[in-house]
């Protein structure tokens, strides 16, 4: 009897399912949420707690090591779906079932003996560059880019910023250079004497660590203390984030030290289309869009933003309604279907005096800040902290949802979901711009409230940097 | 009375919370199902039961330098002090032991909580398992002492530690009703030691699980467990404290201590969905300036009324 | 059963669930290769050990709590013997608490309550 065959088989029927976006993939990770949540597959957001591995939209060359480190994590019984088109998603989805549910398949992806006496990591940054000459490339040349960037006197620095190494040569590398800094530096000494004996393995030279890292260095913190800090990025490959932004965190306790803008990715990643400025993008092109259209898409988008805030608030009950009321309304539903639905969520989130409590104060971003940093959108009308702007949002919805049926033209003036719609300056830009200054100095929840609670759409500005090398 | 159980009840308090906890586990997957548009069915109720099988099967999975002991006693810790801290609760008229320090033992098993939950983050070795650690310790400093004091209401106004007698004590009125303060903040704690719901603050999704970030295969389900069982174990203890245990009339003392301890359960699932996780950061404050003071004055009531008696 | 025989019985009882679950996962486990994990990053390598001095914000609030938590100590015994004593006793710890709520306050006066 295959007592673990038998188990894998009911397991397989509710895996919990790690979705990562890539840019140009919001359709069809709609799709898959969507299909996830009428499944009652449960959203995981490590590769710890997940069972497959979901990757939404078009391949993209810069977050190719990212992923691959992901499904390297991921424990057995394990599938990977990469997904490029919303009509892919239930094929995928099935698929990935039957590899879960099947032990033959579990069994034969176990992993090569130990052969190697390098450390596990190294070993497995060269597999990812193996299979992607392409993504180690970028890496390479990120790495170089990391190293002019070494302004800070501060000597920790060039340890927080060697990250995704492409290749096991420009990784050695690396290496020697974190551990040049810790014996310059000499503190952590005790950390060192603990850990004798685990480090020495071939191909490396100086102190080694366990797990080939250093330990924490230190900083000065506000008050002046000398404390640890730890180097932890947000993004590129984060549930409910905006995708393909990533915010390299110094973080002492959970506060935020400082916060920095990967520029990279905003650069780098392949030319995509924003799936939430389709109708303005359309009728820049001279197509005929209905008003009504657009303000479905908007109010959808702001559904979408909503949502994520509210998981990122720990509220996963009203975000479900909030997605299942987006997810109707890209289906096309009538405004009469969602009337009432909408009322309640805005009852409840709206007028919600515990969120408001909690979410007071935080990220204030004034009217004419705003408008001095180019925002246009909701941030800018809300004028104000967190709460201002998930209530504006709520607003905003409701004033949609009233005008489904506007048959008029698009005005292409109107405001797109953030903010008003000009190619060479999307409203992301100035969102994604205000980041750092905001995130300085706050709570790693609050960081998190911020930024979901603006959710910049970094397609918009992949869009702009297409337009941009065709102008040339 | 409450009298000493036989030794039967050993497996049998462990089986009642058990099925208290899945039981809450079921009601909380069919109110989901009803949210997202599924059909609310009793297999959908029970398919949170198959993370047990999918646990089973899961490989081992190993951290750069993890701490493993500190990290497999915490998350083990969890579930352990939920089903010790049954000891002391009364079903009808039975409890395993009905110690004389009973609310006290109660108190020290869900504080082994905070040792557990801070190992657990700790173990790893990840930046996001530690923050979460921490974050249960600053919720820690918010509810526990609101906590201890609605425990110790009860216990001044039976003037005794034993549960079986603060059960006895409220012949006729129960606590719930003369002490609404102590009630409500003890629910209020039950939820923050099971960290569910608006307390689930150290496995925040904004830290992508916290504590549970790095956790796979059976220490996942050793976590997870852990805090339905202090649910259900919270939900338990709720009905001799403030209900009047299994007092009333007609139906025999364990058919009452059943529906007293569904209904608080159904009370507490239904609290896990109304509310955003409440950070401690806000929570301490209004903790310590609102909540300690109030439940100070709670106290003070049954001190009162014992002095006069 | 008296209370520390109830007692470890239980633990023994738990203990051993504990184990089953274990050792049935031990059993059925797919691999029993571990797999060589790095701690989640968002997709990123780890640049340092993640375990260090965390930099607790909140640490007046645990001397305040200390003092409480002291306080407990007293207040569980004194429940039992408020009859017995009377009023004194009544007015003895509600006089200790109120001047550790003085306390407090003046700690939430300075800030300490608040660290974000």
């Amino acid at each position: 009897m295959d007592l673990t065959g038998t188990m894998l088989r009911a397991a397989a029927a509710r895996p919990r399912v790690l979705v990562v976006c890539m840019p140009g993939g919001a359709a069809v990770r709609m799709a898959a949420e969507r299909h996830l949540r009428l499944r009652d597959w449960p959203p995981a957001t490590t590769p710890a707690q997940a069972d497959l591995l979901f990757v939404a939209g078009p391949p993209c060359a810069y977050l190719h090591t990212a992923v691959e480190r992901l499904w390297q994590d991921l424990p057995a019984p394990r599938a990977r779906a990469h997904v490029r088109t919303a009509d892919g998603v239930l094929a995928a989805l099935d698929a990935a079932r039957a590899r879960l549910a099947s032990p033959a398949a579990q069994r034969e992806q176990e992993p090569p003996a130990e052969t190697d006496s390098r450390q596990p990591q190294d070993r497995r940054r060269e597999q990812s560059s193996d299979q992607d000459g392409t993504a180690g490339h970028a890496f390479l040349e990120e790495a170089a880019k990391d190293g002019e960037r070494g302004e800070e006197p501060s000597p920790d620095r060039s340890n927080g910023r060697y990250t995704g190494s492409g290749s096991a040569h420009s990784s050695l590398k690396q290496h020697h250079g974190d551990h040049g800094g810790e014996e310059k530096r000499g503190d952590g000494g005790d950390a060192h004497e603990d850990h004798q004996g685990h480090g020495g393995h071939g191909g490396h030279g100086g102190m080694e660590m366990p797990g080939g890292l250093p330990m924490a260095g230190q900083g000065e913190d506000r008050d002046g203390l000398t404390l640890d800090r730890l180097h932890v990025p947000l993004g590129p490959l984060l549930s409910d984030w905006p995708t393909g932004l990533t915010l390299r965190l110094v973080l002492q306790g959970d506060v935020v030290q400082a916060a920095d803008l990967d520029e990279e990715p905003l650069v780098a990643s392949r030319p995509v289309e924003s799936f939430w400025v389709q109708p303005w993008l359309r009728s820049a092109v001279g197509e005929a869009v209905g008003s009504g259209e657009a303000a479905r898409r908007r109010a959808a988008a702001r559904l979408d933003s909503l949502g994520r805030l509210l998981v990122v608030a720990g509220w996963p009950a009203e975000a479900m309604k909030a997605r299942r009321l987006r997810d109707d309304l890209l289906d096309g539903a009538p405004a009469a279907a969602l009337a009432s639905r909408l009322e309640r969520l805005g009852r409840r989130v709206g007028r919600s005096r515990t969120l408001l409590w909690l979410t007071r104060g935080l990220g204030v971003l004034t009217a004419q800040d705003a408008q001095a940093a180019g925002v246009s959108g909701p941030a800018a009308r809300a004028d104000g902290d967190v709460a201002a702007r998930y209530r504006q949002w709520l607003t905003d919805i409701r004033l949609d949802v009233a005008r489904l049926d506007d048959p008029s033209a698009l005005d292409p003036a109107e405001e797109s979901p953030r903010g008003r719609w000009d190619a060479r300056q999307p409203p992301s830009a100035a969102l994604v711009g205000l980041l750092p200054q905001l995130l300085d100095g706050t709570e790693l929840a609050a960081a998190r409230l911020i930024v979901a609670s603006l959710d910049p759409d970094l397609d918009e500005l992949a869009a702009h940097s297409r337009e941009g090398a065709a102008r040339g | 009375m409450v009298e000493a159980g036989a030794w039967w009840t050993l497996l049998a308090a462990p089986a009642l919370l058990l099925g208290f906890a899945v039981l809450a586990v079921t009601a909380d997957a069919a109110l989901t199902a009803r949210d997202a548009g599924r059909p609310v069915t009793v297999s959908a109720a029970m398919r949170p039961l198959l993370a047990v099988p999918r646990a089973l099967v899961a490989q081992p999975r190993r951290m750069p330098a993890p701490d493993r002991m500190l990290w497999r006693a915490g998350v083990v810790s969890v579930p352990v002090a939920a089903v010790l801290s049954t000891l002391v609760i009364p079903f009808g008229n039975v409890a395993v032991a009905d110690l004389s320090v009973g609310v006290v033992w109660f108190n020290a098993m869900e504080v082994m909580t905070w040792a557990g939950l801070w190992l657990a983050g700790w173990g790893p070795n990840a930046a996001f398992s530690l923050v979460g650690g921490y974050r249960f310790l600053a919720q820690g400093l918010a509810y526990e002492l609101p906590l201890m004091f609605a425990l110790i209401s009860t216990a001044t106004g039976a003037q005794s530690l034993r549960v079986g007698d603060i059960a006895a004590a409220q012949y006729g009125l129960w606590y719930a009703v003369w002490m609404p303060v102590a009630f409500v903040v003890y629910l209020a704690g039950v939820l923050a030691f099971s960290f569910l719901g608006p307390f689930a603050y150290p496995v925040g999704q904004d830290i992508a699980g916290g504590v549970l970030s790095e956790t796979s295969g059976v220490d996942r389900l050793m976590l997870q467990a852990g805090r339905w069982l202090w649910l259900a174990a919270g939900a338990a203890m709720a009905v001799p404290l403030f209900l009047g245990g299994g007092a009333g009339p007609a139906l025999p003392a364990w058919a009452w201590s059943l529906i007293k301890t569904l209904l608080v359960l159904a009370a507490l699932v239904a609290a896990v969905r109304r509310l955003p996780v409440i950070r401690a950061d806000r929570y301490v404050e209004f903790a310590w300036v609102v909540l300690i003071p109030l439940t100070i004055l709670q106290a003070l009531v049954p001190a009162l009324v014992n002095v006069n008696r | 059963m008296n209370g520390f025989a109830a007692a470890l019985s239980l633990l023994g009882v738990v203990a051993l669930a504990v184990a089953g679950v274990y050792g049935a996962g031990w059993a059925l486990r797919i691999s029993s290769e571990p797999l060589e994990a790095a701690p989640f990053e968002s997709g990123l390598e780890p640049v340092e050990h993640a375990v260090s001095r965390f930099h607790v914000r909140w640490y007046t609030i645990t001397m305040l709590f200390l003092a409480f938590d002291m306080e407990m100590v007293f207040m569980y015994p004194w429940t039992l013997i408020i009859s017995a004593m009377g009023p004194s006793a009544v007015i003895e710890m509600f006089v200790f608490l109120a001047i550790l709520l003085s306390g407090v306050t003046y700690a939430w006066r300075e800030g300490a309550l608040r660290w974000t």
